[in-house]
C-alpha cells in the first residue's frame, strides 16, 4: 500500500480552492462594466429617493402596496431614481437610513410605524434630506408624515357585511389592539349594525348585530389568522373582515364556501377577489402612489423643502383618491353579489329613503369622496385638524361604547385626534382592549 | 470501484498551529465562491459587490458603527454563554435574559427612578438589568440543579415567556401615555440615555462593559476555584461529584452570569439604542441565538468571543450594507449569511480529523 505524500490533501485543497477562486474572479473581472452615469436628461432636476420597508415586497399587503407606489412615481417621473430596502427590522433602520444617506439619497420614505424614533433621530442628523414617515405622529423641519385612511370603506364593507349575515354575527381578525385597528373595527361595525339592525327589527336574523374581535398580535402571520378565522366561523360568525397582511382570512371562507358552507369576506390592502372569487364581496385598496406622487412632485417644485415640513402631515381617505373600495381594481363590489345586495332594502338614516343596500352603499361612498371630514388649518407651524359639516360620516353621533355610555351626541361627530387615539370599541363589539 | 483510492478519515492528535488559521479563512473562501454563484445567478458581479461592501463598512464610520453596535450584544450574551457551555450547560435562554435586562432598565428609568441623575440612574440599569438577566436565568438553572430538568427545554420556553412578558407590558400597564395609544412605553428620559461616540450609534458604556466581561469570564474560568470547578465538571461531571465538587452550585454560578450578562446586553439596546421598550423582536433581532454561534466560534474562549461578536457584527454589517447599496433581495442575503456560517462551521471538522486519501495497490485489498 503506498501512501500519497504527505500534505497532499492539504496542496490539493489548496489548488481545488485557488482554482474556484480565479475562476469566479476572472469571470467577474470579465462580465464586470463600470456603473454606467444615468442617461442625462435635459432637465436639471434630478432626485434620489430610497424607500425602508418593515416587510418583504412579495407580503401581498402593506408592504407590497408601499411598493407599487414606489415603482408608479419611478415610472412616471423620469428624473426620479427610486430604491427600496426591504425587510428592516426596527433596530437596523438607523444604520439603514445612513448608509442610504452616505450614497445620496435625498429623500427618505421609512413606512412602518416602528421606524419612527429612528426616522427622527435621522432627520435632526442629517438636516440636508427630506424623510417622510408612514403612519406615525412625529416630524420635524425636514421629516413629514403621511397615512392613507380605511376607516370610511370599513363602514362601507360593514354594510355590506350587515345585508349578507344570516347569523347577525360578523367576525373581525385583529392585528394589533392600537387605535388604528380599532377605528377600523368600529367602522365596520357601524356600518354592519346600520343594516343589520333594521334587519333583526325585520325579525330576518335571530339576534342583535354582534362583531366579534379575535386579536392576532401580529401584522404578518398567515397561521394566526387561519385560527382566528376558523374560531370566529366556529362562533357563528358568518361574515368576516380583517385587519393582516395576506389573503389567509379570503382563502379559509374560500375552502368553507367549498364545502357547501358560504362565508363572506372583504378584500385587505391589495386586490384579493383572485383568492376567494366566491366570496370577497368588495374590499379596501390603497393608491399609496397617490400620495407619493404629490410629495414628490412638492419637493421637485421646491414646495416642501428641509425646512418646512413640521406641518406637512397626510391623512388621505376617499375624497384625495388614496383608497378605493374594492376587492380589484376598479370593482368596487365583486359582480356575484350585485343581487344579494339589491335584495335587502333599509331605510337611510339620514332622510329616512327606502332603497337597497346596492344604493346605500353607493350613496354613501359619493357623500364621503364628495367632502373631506378632516380639514388642517396650520397656524405657527402646528397642525390643528377640524371637523367641518360633511353630509355624512361613520362616526356621527349618538354613538355608545360597550358600556352603554354615549361617547358621541347626536350631531357630533369624532375628530381627528379622537380618531387616531381612540381606545373603546362601539357597543355592537363583542371583545376587549388589552390595557 | 474505478480507482484505487480509499478516503480515511482520521482523528488529529493534535492540531498545528496554522491550521487553526487556514480553517476559518478558507472555509471563509469556500463560502464567498458559493455565495458569488448565487449572486451571479442574478446577474450581479460578486467582486463588486464584496468590494464595496468591504469598502462601506471597514472604510467608513457608517459602516463600522454599524458593526459595533450589533457586536455590542452579541460580545455580552456570547461571553455569558461561553461560561454556561463550559459546564455543559446548555443555556438557549440568552434571548429571554436579554429581554429581562431590557425590562428591568425600562422599569427603573420610567417609573422606579426616572428623576435620578444619569451618574446614578446609569449604573442601577446596569444592576437592574444584570439582576433580572440572572434572576430569570435561576429558574431553569434550579430546575436543573436540583430536579436535572433539561436545560435545553426550560431555557428555550423561559424566552417566550419573556417576549409575551414585554407584550404584556407594553399593551397593558406600561403602555405609553405619548404614544397614541401604539404599544410602546413612553421614551426613557435623558438621563437613562446612554451616551454615544458622537458621530455614530456606538453606546460605549456598554462596549466597555462588554469588553470588561470578556476580560473578567477569562481570568473567572482561568484563574479561580470556581473557573477550575466548571471546567471540571463539565469534562467529566462523575469525576467532578467523586471529588466533592457540588454540580448543583456550578450550574447555579455558571447560569447567574450567563444570564447576567445578557441581561446588561438588554439594558444596552434598551437605554443605547431603542430608548423605550416596544415589541420583543424588535428590542432583540435574535442576538441571544446568534450569540451562541458566536461563542462556538470563539471556540468558547472569552477572550476570542471579542473577535467573532465583531466578525458576527461584520457579518450583519455587510447583509444591510448588500442590501443597501446593491439591488439585492432580502433572501439572497440570508443565503450569504447562512452559507458563510455553514462554512464556517462546517470547515471546523477539517481542524480535529484529516482526510486522508489513501492509494491502495490491488483492488478489494483493504476490505
Amino acid at each position: 500500500m503506498s501512501k500519497l505524500p504527505v500534505g497532499y490533501l492539504r496542496w490539493a485543497l489548496v489548488i481545488a480552492l485557488t482554482a474556484i477562486i480565479s475562476c469566479v474572479g476572472t469571470w467577474a473581472v470579465l462580465t464586470y462594466t463600470a456603473p454606467t452615469p444615468g442617461p442625462t436628461t435635459p432637465t436639471t432636476i434630478h432626485l434620489k429617493a430610497a424607500w425602508i420597508y418593515v416587510g418583504p415586497i412579495g407580503d401581498y399587503g402593506w408592504t407590497h402596496a408601499h411598493d407599487v407606489g414606489r415603482r408608479y412615481v419611478d415610472a412616471l417621473y423620469p428624473w426620479l431614481e427610486t430604491y427600496y430596502v426591504e425587510s428592516v427590522k426596527e433596530a437596523n433602520c438607523p444604520g439603514v437610513i445612513d448608509q442610504l444617506v452616505a450614497q445620496g439619497y435625498t429623500v427618505i420614505f421609512t413606512t412602518s410605524f416602528g421606524f419612527m424614533d429612528a426616522t427622527l433621530d435621522a432627520a435632526k442628523k442629517y438636516p440636508n434630506v427630506i424623510f417622510f414617515h408612514c403612519s406615525g405622529y412625529k416630524r420635524w423641519d425636514n421629516m413629514g408624515t403621511y397615512f392613507a385612511e380605511f376607516y370610511q370603506l370599513y363602514y362601507l364593507n360593514g354594510l355590506m357585511a350587515g345585508a349578507l349575515t344570516k347569523t347577525g354575527k360578523a367576525g373581525y381578525v385583529a392585528a394589533h389592539p392600537i387605535p388604528e385597528v380599532i377605528r377600523h373595527i368600529n367602522a365596520f361595525a357601524i356600518g354592519f349594525a346600520e343594516v343589520a339592525e333594521q334587519r333583526y327589527a325585520r325579525g330576518e336574523l335571530p339576534n342583535p348585530p354582534e362583531v366579534h374581535v379575535v386579536w392576532i398580535y401580529e401584522w404578518y402571520n398567515p397561521a394566526k389568522a387561519r385560527e382566528a378565522a376558523e374560531s370566529l366561523i366556529t362562533k357563528g360568525c358568518d361574515v368576516l373582515a380583517f385587519t393582516e397582511d395576506s389573503p389567509t382570512v379570503v382563502t379559509v371562507c374560500e375552502e368553507h364556501y367549498k364545502r357547501g358552507e358560504p362565508i363572506y369576506t372583504f378584500a385587505h390592502y391589495s386586490p384579493m377577489y383572485a383568492y376567494g372569487p366566491d366570496v370577497v364581496v368588495s374590499g379596501q385598496l390603497v393608491h399609496w402612489e397617490v400620495i407619493y406622487a404629490d410629495i414628490i412632485a412638492k419637493i421637485a417644485s421646491g414646495v416642501y423643502t428641509t425646512e418646512n415640513l413640521k406641518a406637512v402631515d397626510y391623512w388621505w381617505m376617499l375624497h384625495e383618491g388614496a383608497v378605493e373600495l374594492g376587492c380589484n381594481y376598479s370593482m368596487p363590489i365583486n359582480p356575484k353579489f350585485e343581487a344579494p345586495l339589491k335584495s335587502v332594502t333599509v331605510v337611510d338614516k339620514l332622510t329616512n329613503e327606502t332603497m337597497t343596500v346596492y344604493d346605500l352603499v353607493f350613496l354613501r361612498l359619493e357623500q364621503m369622496k364628495d367632502e373631506t371630514p378632516h380639514v388642517q388649518v396650520i397656524s405657527g407651524g402646528e397642525i390643528t385638524w377640524l371637523t367641518p359639516n360633511v353630509t355624512f360620516d361613520p362616526f356621527m353621533g349618538p354613538l355608545y361604547d360597550q358600556d352603554g355610555n354615549l361617547r358621541v351626541p347626536a350631531g357630533e361627530r369624532l375628530g381627528h385626534d379622537e380618531l387616531w387615539t381612540m381606545m373603546w370599541f362601539v357597543k355592537w363589539v363583542i371583545g376587549t382592549i388589552p390595557t | 470501484m474505478f480507482l484505487p483510492i480509499t478516503v480515511r478519515v482520521e482523528k488529529r492528535l493534535e492540531i498545528p498551529p496554522w491550521l487553526r488559521l487556514a480553517v476559518p479563512v478558507c472555509s471563509f473562501l469556500v463560502a464567498l465562491a458559493l455565495a458569488s454563484a448565487v449572486f451571479a445567478f442574478q446577474g450581479l458581479n460578486p467582486l463588486a459587490i464584496y468590494g464595496t461592501t468591504f469598502s462601506r463598512i471597514i472604510g467608513t464610520r457608517i459602516g463600522l458603527s454599524f458593526l459595533v453596535v450589533k457586536a455590542i450584544p452579541l460580545l455580552l450574551c456570547a461571553v455569558g454563554l461561553v461560561m454556561a457551555f463550559r459546564a455543559q450547560v446548555w443555556n438557549i435562554g440568552a434571548e429571554g435574559q436579554l429581554l429581562l435586562g431590557a425590562v428591568a432598565a425600562a422599569g427603573l428609568a420610567l417609573f422606579v427612578m426616572p428623576e435620578a441623575p444619569s451618574a446614578v440612574l446609569i449604573p442601577a440599569m446596569f444592576l437592574a438589568g444584570f439582576l433580572a438577566g440572572a434572576a430569570w436565568a435561576l429558574v431553569p438553572a434550579v430546575l436543573k440543579a436540583k430536579l436535572n430538568v433539561n436545560e435545553v427545554i426550560t431555557t428555550l420556553m423561559m424566552n417566550y415567556i419573556a417576549a409575551k412578558l414585554v407584550e404584556y407590558l407594553i399593551y397593558g400597564p406600561w403602555r405609553g401615555k405619548a404614544t397614541w395609544g401604539f404599544p410602546f412605553t413612553d421614551l426613557i428620559p435623558g438621563n437613562a440615555v446612554l451616551p454615544t461616540v458622537p458621530g455614530t450609534g456606538i453606546h460605549y458604556p456598554t462596549l466597555m462593559l462588554a469588553l470588561l466581561s470578556s476580560g473578567a469570564v477569562f481570568v473567572l474560568m482561568e484563574k479561580t476555584k470556581l473557573g477550575y470547578e466548571v471546567k471540571v465538571f463539565g469534562g467529566n461531571p462523575e469525576l467532578a461529584k467523586a471529588v466533592g465538587m457540588r454540580p448543583a452550585k456550578i450550574i447555579i454560578a455558571c447560569m447567574l452570569v450567563s444570564g447576567g450578562l445578557a441581561g446588561l446586553a438588554g439594558v444596552g439596546e434598551l437605554a443605547g439604542v431603542h430608548k423605550r421598550l416596544m415589541y420583543p423582536e424588535s428590542i432583540s433581532a435574535g442576538y441571544g441565538y446568534t450569540a451562541i454561534i458566536v461563542a462556538w466560534l470563539a471556540r468558547l474562549n472569552p477572550l476570542a468571543c471579542v473577535l467573532t461578536a465583531l466578525l458576527m457584527g461584520g457579518l450583519l454589517a455587510a447583509g444591510e450594507t448588500m442590501r443597501t447599496s446593491f439591488s439585492i433581495p432580502y433572501a439572497s442575503v440570508n443565503v450569504f449569511n447562512g452559507l458563510i456560517l455553514l462554512c464556517v462551521v462546517a470547515g471546523e471538522v477539517m481542524l480535529r480529523y484529516k482526510v486522508k486519501l489513501v492509494v491502495r495497490r490491488s483492488v478489494g485489498h483493504e476490505a
